[in-house]
């Protein structure tokens, strides 16, 4: 089967799958119950005809069936609706908070991967050595710490303790004092970042060292000395490009799951971006956010998974399609 | 054969002297490890190879004949001994670690190894394996690889073709030739081949064995080929030697050992090898027992515990490697 046919295939795959989660979560939403009624029943001065109106002003008083179309056949337009909570258009929402969980999330995953792979070249190619002792109780104790107490330290000794960075937010008035927005910005990214590349990096440093050790077995590594290359190319061009192909896989998911971490992150330091949207539209039953931004996480783990996979077969000539 | 005219050291391509490789054995504490004993992999062994011969390294799993071949070309460390090519030792060019040094050894020994499914980068195309050692040694102009790299494919029987493909398309057999090829890539004097059939269906065993002999002919190679297999052995030798837990018991032209073996573990050995005839009655093993740990290596001659013929000094003494007439050397107190 051709490239082209897999990836169209794949593709339609994917298209169902998306929708059979907003059915999902529109159903979900919709067992709660009616989001104006909701918020406003025990407001005192609030009449029934109000909420009447309020909520045909959402098409609320619609069959759910209908409006779960007309939801659809906006999406498709490119219209996710109009927050109830910020009276503006989700997708422009969307757009503007995605940016802000990227800038921490992409440098955080791009960190995390070259200090994994250095790290775990290190360990792998000295294996049962101290050196590779202490990175795996490291990674060990990175990995198995939960990421809102690593977050927590953080706080509390750059910014507590010794007021070095921020603890929370994503710009400041600082941002006129030191006369840039670009050095505010990347200064109040410092602590958010640091405690997702420390999960990222315990985790892939785990993956990577042990694909490495098994690597290292081969008889290929003593065939590539055996001609002469130098120990440093051995490494680097024979067991890191063959270890890294699992590696390759978490990095994808990391991609895809990378708005699933975001709320415990974004909460913590209270940076402004789709997670701490997301824990704030779930409470205020913000119900054209929560629909908006579950599409995206769904769209971005599909788009993920699928470019995983694309990647795999250009990566390793023995995948065969099928 | 002229050799004769050539005086005794100076046909020798190869001489392994005091060989050793041990790996320690540890026990782990909390805190610290602590040394409890050794594994003697490969227990002091001298032998020669002569320019153009091949000789055949016999003995049952675990006895220490890849050890030997590896710590030869310093693919592992051995733990003391020397092996000399000419007259330069290998293993003190690797411990002073001159690159354009070990570079030239590279160049001159080479090893096929014993798994084509193992030692093949599964991700490269085979242009790219075989053309890896040109790019080390810049041994070929770059104008001329491509021819270089048919010339070598054409060598071991493959075609201009197969070079794009990777390993995984490719079955046991010419997986083989391709290790074959990467090894004379570099245009060796010596190559060291590791059990180079085992792997393979027996229908493809006789084709790769062909083929290296009529490559040591064509190239004047000289190899140490290693295996277990005695048949293997008798077909491509000039020479073999018999190895028993990290030690050589005896070494002599190879119709001599075949025909009459002197050691008892020898003729073990051959007496195990099944003949193709219902007629012949199977021959009952003479060996008892199971080879001992190489970390409990008995007292003695090392063979006792399993032998036919040993005796109370066999017990105590452990003979050493010494001529037994001809050219053959023997380490027993009671020969066969």
């Amino acid at each position: 089967m051709g490239i082209t046919r897999y990836i169209v295939r794949r593709l339609m795959f994917s298209v169902a799958l998306v929708l059979g989660v907003s059915v999902i979560i529109f159903t979900l939403i919709n067992a709660i119950g009616n989001p104006v009624e909701i918020l406003l029943a025990d407001r005192p001065g609030i009449t029934q005809e109000a909420i009447d109106a309020i909520s045909r002003y959402y098409n609320l008083d619609q069959p759910p069936l209908i409006r779960y179309f007309v939801w659809l056949w906006n999406v498709v337009r490119g219209d996710f609706g109009t927050s109830i909570v910020y009276n503006q258009p989700v997708g422009d929402m969307l757009f503007t908070w995605g940016l802000e969980t990227m800038k921490i999330q992409i440098p955080a995953i791009l960190i995390s991967l070259v200090a994994a792979i250095f790290i775990a070249v290190t360990a792998a190619t000295r294996q049962y050595s101290r050196v590779d002792f202490g990175v795996m109780s490291g990674a060990l104790l990175g990995q198995s710490l939960p990421g809102f107490f690593v977050g927590i330290i953080l706080i509390l000794v750059f910014s507590y303790w010794l007021g070095i960075f921020p603890s929370y937010g994503a710009y400041s008035t600082r941002r006129m004092l030191m006369g840039s927005g670009l050095i505010d910005g990347l200064w109040h990214m410092v602590l958010p970042v640091a405690m997702l590349a420390f999960f990222n990096t315990a985790t892939l440093t785990l993956l990577m060292r042990s694909n490495m050790v098994d690597v290292l077995r081969h008889d290929f590594i003593m065939a590539a000395r055996a001609s002469g290359l130098p120990e440093r190319r051995v490494v680097y061009r024979h067991a890191v490009r063959n270890a890294f192909i699992p590696v390759l896989t978490y990095l994808g998911i990391l991609f895809g799951l990378m708005l699933g971490t975001a709320p415990v992150t974004e909460t913590v330091f209270t940076w402004p971006g789709l997670g701490f949207l997301y824990i704030q539209a779930i409470q205020q039953l913000d119900y054209p956010v929560i629909m908006g931004e579950t599409m995206i996480i769904t769209v971005m783990l599909v788009t993920a998974t699928l470019l995983t996979d694309i990647a795999y077969v250009l990566i390793d000539p023995r995948i065969r399609l099928e | 054969m002229t050799a004769d005219v050539v005086p005794a050291g100076e046909r020798d391509l190869i001489r392994v002297e005091h060989l050793r490789k041990l790996y320690p054995v540890r026990r782990r504490g909390v805190f610290r490890s602590r040394q409890t004993g050794e594994i003697r992999a490969v227990d002091d062994i001298s032998f020669t190879i002569r320019r153009g011969e091949t000789l055949g390294l016999v003995g049952e799993s675990g006895c220490g004949k890849t050890t030997t071949a590896r710590a030869m070309l310093h693919l592992i460390e051995p733990t003391s001994g020397s092996a000399f090519f000419g007259d330069v030792d290998v293993l003190e060019v690797f411990a002073e670690g001159r690159r354009e040094d070990t570079l030239k050894i590279r160049r001159r020994m080479q090893y096929v190894f014993q798994d084509p499914y193992l030692s093949l980068n599964p991700r490269w195309t085979i242009a790219q394996t075989l053309l890896e050692p040109f790019r080390v040694h810049r041994h070929v102009p770059e104008a001329d690889w491509h021819r270089r790299l048919v010339e070598l494919l054409h060598l071991v029987g493959l075609e201009e073709y197969h070079a794009w493909r990777y390993p995984h398309e490719f079955s046991g057999g010419q997986r083989q030739r391709v290790g074959i090829a990467r090894a004379l890539a570099v245009e060796p004097e010596f190559v060291i081949c590791d059990e180079p059939v085992s792997s393979l269906d027996v229908s493809v065993r006789a084709q790769i064995l062909n083929l290296l002999v009529e490559l040591q002919a064509k190239l004047r190679l000289t190899y140490l080929y290693i295996s277990h297999d005695l048949s293997s052995v008798r077909f491509v030798s000039n020479r073999v030697a018999v190895m028993y837990l990290g030690k050589i018991v005896e070494m002599a032209a190879v119709d001599e050992l075949f025909s009459h073996p002197m050691h008892h573990y020898s003729y073990a050995l051959l007496t195990a090898i099944p003949v193709p005839d219902p007629d012949v009655p199977a021959g009952r093993s003479v060996l008892v027992g199971e080879v001992p740990s190489a970390m409990r290596i008995p007292q003695g001659c090392r063979f006792h515990p399993r032998c036919p013929a040993a005796t109370e000094v066999c017990r105590t003494v452990e003979p050493p490697l010494a001529p037994a007439g001809g050219d053959r050397l023997l380490a027993c107190h009671h020969p066969r």
